[in-house]
C-alpha cells in the first residue's frame, strides 16, 4: 500500500515537473509546431512554410540573453508574416521560427542544429554564442545550412567557413577607439576585470597587447566569474590597490553594472572600458543613472542611436515584448530581415549556398524602415560590414564617439 | 594594513552570508541525514519573494524579509510533508533524487513566473561609509550584524527553549527522541521551517549587493556544502565557523596568493582539515 502511494507521489511529481518544463519551453516563442517545409496548405492559394532554426540558451543562467536574441528573430519573422507578401520565385511563403534550448553549451547547440535540419529542414540556424557557432562549423558545410552567428568573435569568420554569416561587428575593431579614448581621458594604467567566460578571456588577450603597444601598463589582470561570486568587493579591492586609471570590465550587462557600482563605492574615480557584451542602457537600469559610469567607453546602446528607423522599431518592440530592445534583439532582427531579402534575391528558400551568395543584394534591398543599423555590405568571410558605433558616458549622458 | 583590514571586512561580509545558508543546510542534515540539494533553490525563492513584496506590494525592506521568511519557511514545510516525509522509509538515494528534483522544479518555476533576467533589489541602506581609509556600505554592516543576531537567536532557541531542545534531541537520536515522547513529525516540520527562513534571510540580505536571478542559488549552495563538511555534517557551531573560515580564506587568499586560485584555496583547506580530522571540525553528536 505504502509502496504504491510512494510511486504515485513520485510519478505525480514528475508529471508536474514535465508539464511545467513544457510550459516553460513554449513560452519562448511559438515553437514546436510541426510543419514540413514546402508542403502546401489546402487553401486556394498555395502558401509554403520556411522554418528558421534557432539554438540558444533558453534556460539556465544565460536564459535572458537567449530570449533577447530570439525575440529579435521572432519579431522580424512576425513582421514578414503580417505583411504577407513574402514571395520567392513566384510562390508565397510564411516563416516559422523553431527554437531549441542549448543551455549555452556548444555540444547541445550542435545537437540542436542536427535536429533542426533533419526534422525541420531549416536553411538557416541562428545561434548567439561563439562556442555554438564553432561546434556547428564542423559540419554545416556538409549538411548544407547557414549559421546566423550572433557573436563578435573574430575567429568564427577567420576559419573560412563559406556558410557562416556573422551579424555583429567583430570586437577587435573596438580595441583602437576604446584604448585611445581611455588613455587620453584617464591615463595609461589599466586593471583587467572581465568576465571569466571564453569570450571574456579572448577579449582580454586581444586588448592586453594592444594596450601595451600603445605605451600603457597593465597593473592587475584577473577575471570574475559571475556565476560563482556573490560579492565583488574582494576582487575590486585588490585591483584598486594597484591604483589603476582605467578598469576593463564586461560580461552580461547587469552584473557588470553592479561591478562598476561597487568599484565606485570603493572610491574608484577613473574610467571603464566596457566590453561589447555589456550595454550602457541595460547597465543604467541597475545603477539608476549614467553618473556612475561617467568616463566609460563602450558600444552605443540601440535606443540612443540616431538611425531614422530606430524610434519605430523601439515602439513596436516595446508593444510586443514590454521591454526596451537592446542590440541583441536589434541585430538579430535586422539579420533575419536581411536573410529574408536574400532569399527573395536568390529565388530560393532551401538552397543555402544561393542564399549566402545573395546576401549582398539582400542587405542592399532592405527596406528603409527596417534599417536600424547601417550595414553597407557583407565581407567575403561572411561578416556584416557594419559601422562601429562607439559611445562614451560623459556628465551622465551618452555621447557618440567617432570610431575612425 | 588598510588592504588587510578591508579584506577582513569583505571576508566577514561574505562569510556571514555563507554561514547563514550553511546553518539551514546543517539543521536539515541533522534531521534528515541527507544533503538537501534544494536548499539553494530555497535561497533563490527567498530573494524573489522579498523582491516581489517590495516592488509589487510596496512593502518596506524588513517587512518584505519577514514575509519572505514565512513563505519560504512554509515552502520548506510543504517539501517535508509532501516529499521527504513519504520517502522516510525509502533508501537514502531517493531523498537525494527528490531533492534534486525540487531544485530543478523551483528553478524552472522561478524562470516561468519572474522571467530569466537579472533583477535589482534596492535596499534602503545603500549609503557608503568611509572610516580610516576603509570603505563600508551600510548594507554590508547590516549583513554582518544581522547574521550575528540571527545566530544568537538560533542558539538561544535551540539551547534554552523546550521546543529547541527537541530539535537537538531528534538530530542526536531519532528513535530515542520518539521514545521520550517527542513528536518527531512536528519537529521535522519545524526544522524545515527554520531552514527555509534562514535561506530567505540570507538571500534577502545578500541580494542588494548582487542581483536576483533564477540561478542565484548556485552562488552559495556549493560553498555551503563545503562548509558543512568542513564543520562536521549536522553541527551548528561547525556551520558558523566554517562559513567564516571560507569567507576569510576567499578574501585573504585572493589578496595574498592569487585571485585565480581562491576557490582552490578553499578546497585545499577542506582536504587538509579532513585529513587531520575526518569527521570535520566539530564531530556531530555533542553540539
Amino acid at each position: 500500500m505504502k509502496r504504491s502511494k510512494f510511486l504515485f507521489m513520485v510519478s505525480f511529481l514528475f508529471a508536474v515537473m514535465l508539464s511545467l518544463a513544457a510550459c516553460n519551453q513554449s513560452s519562448g516563442g511559438d515553437t514546436e509546431e510541426p510543419s514540413d517545409s514546402g508542403s502546401g496548405d489546402s487553401g486556394s492559394e498555395e502558401v509554403g512554410t520556411v522554418n528558421i532554426g534557432y539554438s540558444g540558451p533558453l534556460s539556465g543562467p544565460a536564459a535572458f540573453y537567449g530570449e533577447r536574441t530570439l525575440s529579435g528573430v521572432q519579431m522580424a519573422v512576425d513582421e514578414i508574416n503580417e505583411e504577407g507578401n513574402f514571395e520567392v520565385d513566384g510562390k508565397k511563403y510564411k516563416l516559422n521560427v523553431v527554437a531549441l534550448d542549448d543551455k549555452y553549451m556548444p555540444n547541445e547547440a550542435a545537437g540542436n542544429a542536427q535536429r533542426l535540419i533533419q526534422e525541420n529542414k531549416t536553411p538557416i540556424v541562428f545561434t548567439p554564442h561563439s562556442g555554438g557557432v564553432l561546434a556547428m562549423q564542423v559540419f554545416n558545410e556538409q549538411q548544407n545550412f547557414i549559421i546566423g552567428a550572433y557573436t563578435s568573435e573574430p575567429k568564427i569568420t577567420e576559419a573560412g567557413n563559406s556558410l557562416t554569416v556573422r551579424i555583429p561587428p567583430r570586437y577587435d575593431g573596438y580595441l583602437e577607439p576604446f584604448t585611445k579614448y581611455a588613455m587620453e581621458k584617464h591615463g595609461k594604467k589599466i586593471a583587467f576585470l572581465p568576465t571569466a567566460s571564453q569570450y571574456g578571456k579572448d577579449w582580454s588577450e586581444k586588448l592586453a597587447p594592444f594596450w601595451e603597444k600603445e605605451g600603457g601598463e597593465i597593473v592587475y589582470n584577473s577575471s570574475i566569474d559571475f556565476a560563482k561570486d556573490t560579492d565583488f568587493f574582494t576582487l575590486i579591492t585588490n585591483a584598486l590597490k594597484e591604483d589603476p586609471d582605467v578598469l576593463f570590465i564586461g560580461g552580461p550587462s547587469e552584473p557588470t553594472a553592479k561591478l562598476a557600482a561597487q568599484a565606485r563605492e570603493l572610491g574608484f574615480e577613473g574610467g571603464f572600458i566596457v566590453m561589447d557584451q555589456a550595454k550602457f542602457d541595460e547597465m543604467k537600469r541597475v545603477t539608476g543613472s549614467y553618473d556612475v559610469l561617467n568616463g566609460s567607453i563602450g558600444v552605443m546602446p540601440l535606443v540612443e542611436s540616431d538611425t531614422p528607423a530606430i524610434p519605430q522599431f523601439v515602439e513596436n518592440y516595446r508593444a510586443k515584448f514590454d521591454e526596451e530592445p537592446g542590440s541583441e534583439a536589434g541585430l538579430n532582427y535586422i539579420g533575419m530581415h536581411a536573410f529574408a531579402e536574400a532569399m527573395k534575391a536568390a529565388g530560393s528558400v532551401d538552397d543555402p549556398k544561393k542564399i549566402r551568395e545573395a546576401m549582398k543584394e539582400g542587405l542592399a534591398n532592405l527596406p528603409e524602415e527596417k534599417k536600424i543599423y547601417i550595414i553597407p555590405g557583407i565581407g567575403d568571410d561572411g561578416g556584416f560590414e557594419s559601422e562601429l558605433i562607439v559611445a562614451a558616458v560623459e556628465d551622465g549622458k551618452i555621447v557618440p564617439i567617432e570610431a575612425e | 594594513m588598510e588592504i588587510l583590514l578591508q579584506q577582513l571586512f569583505n571576508g566577514l561580509t561574505i562569510g556571514s552570508v555563507y554561514a547563514l545558508v550553511a546553518l539551514g543546510l546543517t539543521l536539515v542534515y541533522g534531521i534528515l541525514h541527507i544533503p538537501n540539494f534544494a536548499h539553494g533553490a530555497l535561497y533563490m525563492m527567498g530573494g524573489y519573494i522579498t523582491l516581489t513584496m517590495m516592488t509589487s506590494y510596496g512593502f518596506h525592506y524588513w517587512l518584505a524579509i519577514l514575509v519572505s521568511m514565512l513563505v519560504v519557511g512554509l515552502l520548506g514545510v510543504l517539501m517535508e510533508r509532501f516529499i521527504f516525509y513519504p520517502l522516510r522509509e525509502a533508501p537514502p538515494i531517493h531523498d537525494k533524487i527528490a531533492a534534486i528534483g525540487i531544485l530543478l522544479f523551483l528553478e524552472a518555476f522561478a524562470q516561468f513566473v519572474w522571467g530569466a533576467d537579472y533583477q535589482m533589489m534596492t535596499s534602503p541602506y545603500s549609503q557608503v561609509i568611509n572610516v580610516l581609509g576603509l570603505t563600508f556600505t551600510l548594507q554590508r554592516i547590516l549583513i554582518i550584524v544581522a547574521a550575528i543576531v540571527i545566530m544568537i537567536l538560533l542558539y538561544v532557541f535551540l539551547k534554552k527553549t523546550f521546543t529547541g531542545s527537541t530539535i537537538i534531541a531528534m538530530s542526536q537520536d531519532r528513535e530515542g527522541a520518539n521514545l521520550v515522547g517527542i513528536n518527531t513529525h512536528k519537529v521535522a516540520m519545524l526544522t524545515f521551517m527554520i531552514s527555509g527562513a534562514l535561506a530567505a534571510v540570507a538571500a534577502s540580505l545578500a541580494a542588494p549587493i548582487n542581483l536576483v536571478f533564477p540561478g542565484m542559488g548556485h552562488l552559495v549552495i556549493l560553498k555551503a556544502f563545503v562548509i558543512i563538511i568542513l564543520g562536521g555534517m549536522g553541527s551548528i557551531p561547525g556551520a558558523i565557523l566554517g562559513g567564516y573560515i571560507l569567507g576569510f580564506s576567499e578574501s585573504l587568499g585572493a589578496t595574498y596568493i592569487s585571485n585565480d586560485y581562491k576557490d582552490i584555496i578553499a578546497f585545499v583547506l577542506l582536504i587538509v582539515i579532513l585529513s587531520v580530522k575526518p569527521t570535520g571540525l566539530f564531530a556531530k553528536g555533542g553540539h
